[in-house]
């Protein structure tokens, strides 16, 4: 079932749900909680916040790991109905899903921003102005309004003037790669990009100097344009895939886990690196560690940061779990996988990667 | 008879935000004041807007100009009928959330509780100070579970340093307790406005209500109440909602008979229900100073009440002053007991009336 990444789901229970990926099993819609209520489960570990007149934890996958996997464990206690067990993967794989039933309000970034931008520019506070006149620039790419959405604080409304960030939602992989294209070559006195330090700030968080490596993690970042800063307020544009242009569709194929290997590939495309869960297909590929299979095809990747990490021609090293992959239809191929929501609880949290190499 | 908090928010399935405006309300129904509707629900000009939620939203002003709100309120009527309340008890209306039409409750005093159980850390600048606000008033006594937010502070949607904090006191006791302990406690944060800054506000705020005192008789009401403030440079208001054994009528227990605008002055023998809403000071020697042409009154039935569904008049007069006020007359009926006379301010009806301009309630001294 095709539902857009990055919708946010309130649940009957009071959950706040961002839609994880573009690709869903029929009965539920795969999402990461992004705020839980305290009422059943609470942590330390994770941050509090005061939403919907509610004390939530929200849900970050970077705490101390001891912690998370304590959390998560209760979690699966008390909400045993947002676990969802794909037959498709092996049977540890962790993935959190809404059932239709338990919805209680879904948020449409789309829709969210075409009654943004349908409002008297003087109705708006300062942080909806930035986001009307940043949108205004990005339309000025020949993208239509309805190409785009706005999603997280600003869509819920809880968002914090100068220091909530703006996220835009792109509707469409061609449409985001058009928007990347302008967004190379724009200039406008609001757009900022991140400075070196900037970057390197960002870097320090999360491992991502170990994931990205020291040599290309710089570079990866300042090559990328879904990024920067608009009259000083972070922006963050990402993709969400048509229903037409899925690089993959849930059920299609059956997925066996080989164990944890590191490759290194080359890039042939990287269309569906912009997505979640993104790809990169590949060829030239050696193992470097762990066992050696033939026939790898592609890097996929759950988390975010290696949106656009490589292109076609250039090398890439990456750390994750081997797959052998049966399709419904075709021949059986392999595929790495990087970020399963399980890896958060693991040593392997640390260990995946990928990385540009050269 | 339904009890049902004052001041607590409501989302319909209409995708109406609302606050309640009353603690006793119509079996089925309650009574609320739409503070946001969607944007399709009303046409004209000098509508303000909010995104909230995903939705553009219309913000429903009670103050707008009465041309432009006989305008909404019309097209109001015509579209949400199930949302206006035609009462044969008052032979008048009220804005009303049919029960059937509740989407969510946002409980005030739950989400203080959850509110107080986030460490501090994890607080924003507007959320910590909304917690040493609580700290504060909970030094007059009373405990933080007769307390709640509301409003943008409750739902989360508050901008700091612009965002007012609405606090709610449930229990009249407890309102006074509170008033009573402001009119002498300090804190560093807490600021009142003086009476400098009050006769500024005066000449700046002409309102409807304003305009029936001089600068001199305004001041000298506004600067004793105790239910607006600053705290750390944000407005603060305090809001009192009856709890559910003390609300000073039970809906359907009388009967109210319009009888025309009139002024009139009494005696205040007791105040001690002017800080709610509906709030009301009982009086004792009421006389009717004037009344519309062709209206009349009996001699032999007392003036007893007036009573306030505006914020601008609660806490206007104390026991033991003389009060006049201009509004709605109304003989009462009750199922026990006998007839008497009360004068209403702030019906809905009176927001799109001659009636509006005409309203007030003075403490005389």
């Amino acid at each position: 079932m095709h539902f857009y990444e990055s919708s946010i789901i309130t649940t009957k229970d009071g959950l706040h749900c961002q839609v994880y990926g573009n690709e869903h099993p029929k009965e539920a819609v795969l999402v990461k909680p992004k705020y839980i209520p305290t009422d059943k489960i609470e942590s330390s570990v994770l941050p509090y916040r005061f939403i919907s007149s509610r004390k939530m934890n929200r849900l970050n996958f970077w705490v101390e790991k001891e912690g998370l996997r304590q959390y998560i464990e209760n979690f699966t206690i008390a909400y045993p109905y947002y676990l969802y067990k794909s037959s498709f993967h092996d049977s540890h794989r962790l993935f959190f899903a809404v059932p239709i039933e338990q919805i209680e309000r879904i948020y449409f970034p789309r829709r969210g921003l075409k009654e943004l931008m349908s409002m008297p520019l003087e109705a708006l506070d300062p942080h909806l102005r930035n986001v009307y006149q940043f949108v205004q620039l990005l339309v000025q790419s020949g993208l239509r309004l309805k190409d785009l959405g706005v999603t997280y604080s600003t869509l819920m409304g809880h968002y914090m003037q100068n220091i909530s960030d703006i996220n835009i939602v792109v509707y469409g992989k061609e449409q985001f790669w058009k928007l990347m294209s302008f967004m190379e070559k724009v200039q406008h006195p609001s757009l900022r990009w991140k400075s070196d330090e900037e970057w390197q700030e960002f870097l320090q968080k999360r491992s991502r100097f170990h994931r990205f490596g020291k040599e290309f993690g710089l570079r990866i970042m300042k090559r990328k344009h879904s990024e920067g800063f608009f009259n000083d307020t972070l922006f963050v544009i990402f993709a969400a895939e048509k229903e037409e242009e899925v690089w993959f569709k849930w059920g299609e194929e059956q997925y066996q886990e080989q164990g944890l290997v590191t490759v290194q590939a080359t890039v042939v495309d990287n269309k569906s690196s912009v997505v979640r869960p993104g790809c990169y297909e590949v060829s030239d590929v050696i193992v470097m560690r762990g066992e050696n299979k033939e026939n790898i095809k592609k890097i996929v990747f759950y988390n975010r940061d290696y949106c656009m990490v490589a292109f076609p021609g250039e090398k890439i090293e990456a750390r994750g779990i081997l797959e052998k992959v049966i399709p419904k239809n075709g021949e059986k191929y392999h595929r790495v996988v990087v970020g399963y929501l399980d890896a958060y609880i693991s040593d392997r949290r640390e260990e995946e990667f990928i990385k540009l190499k050269e | 008879m339904v009890y049902f908090p004052e001041s607590t928010l409501i989302d319909t399935i209409d995708g109406f935000q609302c606050k309640s405006y009353a603690s006793e309300h119509p079996p089925g129904y309650i009574i609320v004041k739409p503070k946001y509707i969607p944007k399709s629900a009303l046409e004209g000009d000098g509508l303000k807007y909010r995104f909230l939620f995903e939705k553009c939203l219309v913000r429903f002003n009670l103050f707008v100009s009465k041309e432009k709100l006989q305008n909404y309120v019309s097209q109001f009527r015509k579209k949400f009928s199930d949302y206006i309340y035609d009462c044969p008890l008052h032979h008048n209306w009220f804005f009303v959330i049919p029960f059937d039409k509740i989407k969510t409750i946002h409980d005030g005093r739950k989400g203080l509780q959850e509110l107080l159980q986030i460490p501090k850390k994890d607080l924003d600048s507007y959320l910590i100070l909304v917690r040493e606000l609580i700290e504060f008033l909970k030094k007059s006594g009373v405990p933080t579970t007769d307390l709640g937010i509301t409003h943008s502070t409750l739902l989360g949607n508050y901008t700091p340093g612009t965002s007012d904090i609405d606090i709610i006191i449930y229990g009249k006791e407890n309102g006074w307790k509170i008033l009573n302990y402001l009119q002498t406690a300090t804190h560093p944060l807490l600021k009142w406005k003086t009476e400098e800054q009050w006769r500024q506000y005066y000449q700046e705020h002409k309102t409807s209500e304003s305009k029936h005192f001089t600068e001199d008789e305004y001041v000298r009401h506004m600067i004793r109440k105790n239910y607006e403030g600053t705290f750390g440079g944000t407005v603060f208001t305090l809001f009192t909602s009856e709890e559910r054994d003390e609300t000073w009528f039970r809906w359907g227990e009388e009967r109210y008979q319009p009888l025309g605008v009139a002024t009139i002055q009494g005696k205040v023998v007791d105040h001690y229900n002017s800080h709610v809403r509906p709030g009301y000071y009982e009086l004792v020697e009421g006389e009717v100073l004037e009344i519309e042409p062709g209206k009349s009154i009996d001699k032999n039935v007392p003036l007893r009440r007036v009573v306030t569904y505006s914020i601008p008049f609660v806490q206007q007069a104390v026991t033991g002053e003389t009060l006049k006020a201009c509004g709605l007359l109304e003989l009462v009926t009750p199922k026990a007991g006998e007839l008497y006379y009360r004068l209403v301010v702030g019906y809905f009806d009176a927001y799109v009336s001659e009636r509006r301009e005409q309203e007030y309630i003075k403490s005389e001294g």
